[in-house]
């Protein structure tokens, strides 16, 4: 019955759970020190999507909607008219974690350089969870949120640190 | 760079395309599964913030589902044991043909207002007694058939579209992301983006109508109940239906009712109350209780809403009159979201 399900659904309630998809997940700082519970039901709701090399992942100005994880594969950043390769990203990184709060344009190009596994967690995900579950929908909003909040402090401190650049170079010299 | 060539998949392109004919050749070759169909997922989706309310109280969703159908199932199988004696006992006395003393009285008086007011249109003929009593024979007759032709196709979806109902509620969300999977990933994130947003207008506008159909249904009951009218639940209960279709509903909605006040007393005179009471009902719920329900309309030209009671009327009879709207606004907000998100992607 099960099996029969499973074919014409393309799903198995009963399967055991991706214990490699819940050490990904484990290791990224939105869902890190959740419950096993917690994290079969997160997986439950990410989209599993699999891209060829040169396949573009996500496309900088088009709309955030939410996260993806690398589950396998490399993926290159890039950025602007030139296409600037900014950084490479691997098994287990993951990026556009904003996107679950705010529908802002992609900052960035992300496409896969070679096969790549990725899970997708979106915004509709995770308004879904706060409604289903409201108290592991608000622990992952508050992860979120706190994740926000240190680099905001961090962001701070460069631009204190930087304006305090900008006025030594723009004090007098002694003379 | 960015490679300009994108990966071909040939299958997975043409999916979505092959989805849609198979909805669109299903649709026109199998009406009444069709109709089925849309129902079940119609009612899934009116009562899905019902279970996962259920869901969010920490029962499975299963359980949750089991519970939100046996409710279902427990008031309409309450509403029908209270409603088929009193529709038998009415087909009794259309087939017999039977006309009470004061129901002759009201009809001879509207025969005698029609004469006087009408004479230009040549009425001297109109016996409405007899055209009435041959119209009920063929009517009760006609009904009849349709029980004793169609009984089986009744029974049959009155076990499927629970049936199917319950898995769409169940295991509605997984059939949607197992849908989600097949689209082509540059258009993945696009297609969750634009459901996502139908979902929030289209949702909030169907269950509105829902449940300002029952509002309006129990106000219904309640008004001709008070107002002594025969067969108040069953007309009540049409009248709430009947309010689901804009414009032409209200009056189909009114009109049984007013025969029977006029029927049951034999005074024409009767009817005023009823159609009083209805125009009070009708304010009620313009003013009061659709603005505080229906969270969200989707706007609609009355020509529009117009043709597609016509095109779902000539489809699939009442149940379509019913469905028209509701499905003209499905593909309003599809078309609507579709361009609105379509524009923010840089497709080729």
């Amino acid at each position: 019955m099960t099996d029969f399900r499973a074919r014409v659904f393309g799903y198995n309630r009963k399967a055991k759970p991706d214990e490699e998809l819940h050490a990904i997940l484990e290791k990224i700082p939105v869902f890190e020190g959740f419950s096993p519970r917690e994290l079969a039901a997160l997986g439950r709701v990410l989209h599993k999507r699999e891209y060829l090399p040169g396949e573009v992942i996500i496309r900088q100005d088009e709309p955030g909607l939410g996260m993806y994880i690398i589950q396998s594969g490399e993926a290159a950043v890039i950025s602007g008219r030139d296409d600037v390769q900014l950084s490479v990203l691997g098994d287990g990184d993951f990026f556009g974690e904003v996107s679950l709060l705010d529908e802002t344009p992609r900052s960035a190009t992300v496409v896969a350089r070679t096969h790549c596994l990725i899970f997708g967690f979106f915004q509709s995900d995770l308004f879904g969870l706060i409604e289903r579950d409201p108290r592991f929908g608000v622990k992952i909003v508050i992860r979120l949120a706190k994740i926000l909040g240190d680099r905001l402090r961090k962001a701070n401190v460069q631009v204190l640190a930087l304006t305090e650049r900008v006025h030594e170079l723009n004090a007098p010299a002694p003379r | 760079m960015i490679p300009t060539v994108a990966p071909s998949r040939p299958s997975h392109e043409l999916v979505p395309l092959l989805t849609a004919l198979a909805i669109a050749v299903l649709l026109l070759f199998l009406g009444g599964a069709a109709q089925v169909v849309i129902l079940s997922l119609l009612l899934a989706y009116i009562l899905d913030p019902a279970a996962t309310a259920l869901e969010a109280r920490g029962m499975s969703r299963t359980l949750a589902v089991v519970i939100v159908v046996l409710t279902l199932t427990v008031v309409i199988g309450g509403t029908a044991y209270l409603l088929v004696p009193a529709v038998m006992d009415q087909m009794g006395a259309l087939q017999s043909g039977a006309t009470t003393e004061q129901a002759a009285d009201a009809i001879r008086d509207i025969e005698h207002w029609l004469k006087g007011s009408f004479s230009f249109l040549g009425l001297e003929d109109l016996d409405l007694l007899a055209r009435i009593a041959a119209f009920k024979q063929s009517f009760a007759e006609r009904i009849f058939a349709f029980l004793l032709n169609d009984s089986l196709s009744l029974i049959v979806n009155a076990v499927t579209i629970p049936f199917m109902m319950f898995f769409f509620l169940k295991d509605g969300r997984e059939m949607k992301k197992k849908l989600v999977s097949m689209v082509p990933n540059r258009y993945f994130e696009f297609t969750l983006d634009m459901l996502y947003k139908m979902d929030m207008q289209l949702g909030n506008y169907l269950r509105g109508q829902f449940v300002d159909a029952v509002a309006f249904g129990v106000m219904s009951v309640v008004a001709l109940w008070i107002l002594g009218v025969n067969y108040f639940v069953f007309l009540g209960v049409f009248a709430g239906l009947a309010n689901l279709i804009p414009y032409v509903g209200p009056i189909a909605g009114v009109i049984p009712a007013a025969i029977v006040a006029v029927l049951g007393s034999g005074d024409l005179n009767s009817a005023t109350p009823v159609i009083i009471a209805y125009f009070i009902l009708k304010l009620l719920d313009d003013f009061v209780v659709a603005p505080a329900i229906v969270a969200s309309s989707v706007e609609m030209h009355p020509v529009l809403v117009l043709i597609a009671i016509m095109i779902g009327g000539e489809l699939f009879g009442i149940l379509g009159m019913l469905l028209a709207v509701p499905v003209a606004g499905f593909f309003k907000v599809v078309l609507q979201e579709g361009v609105s998100t379509y524009r923010k992607y840089r497709f080729n």
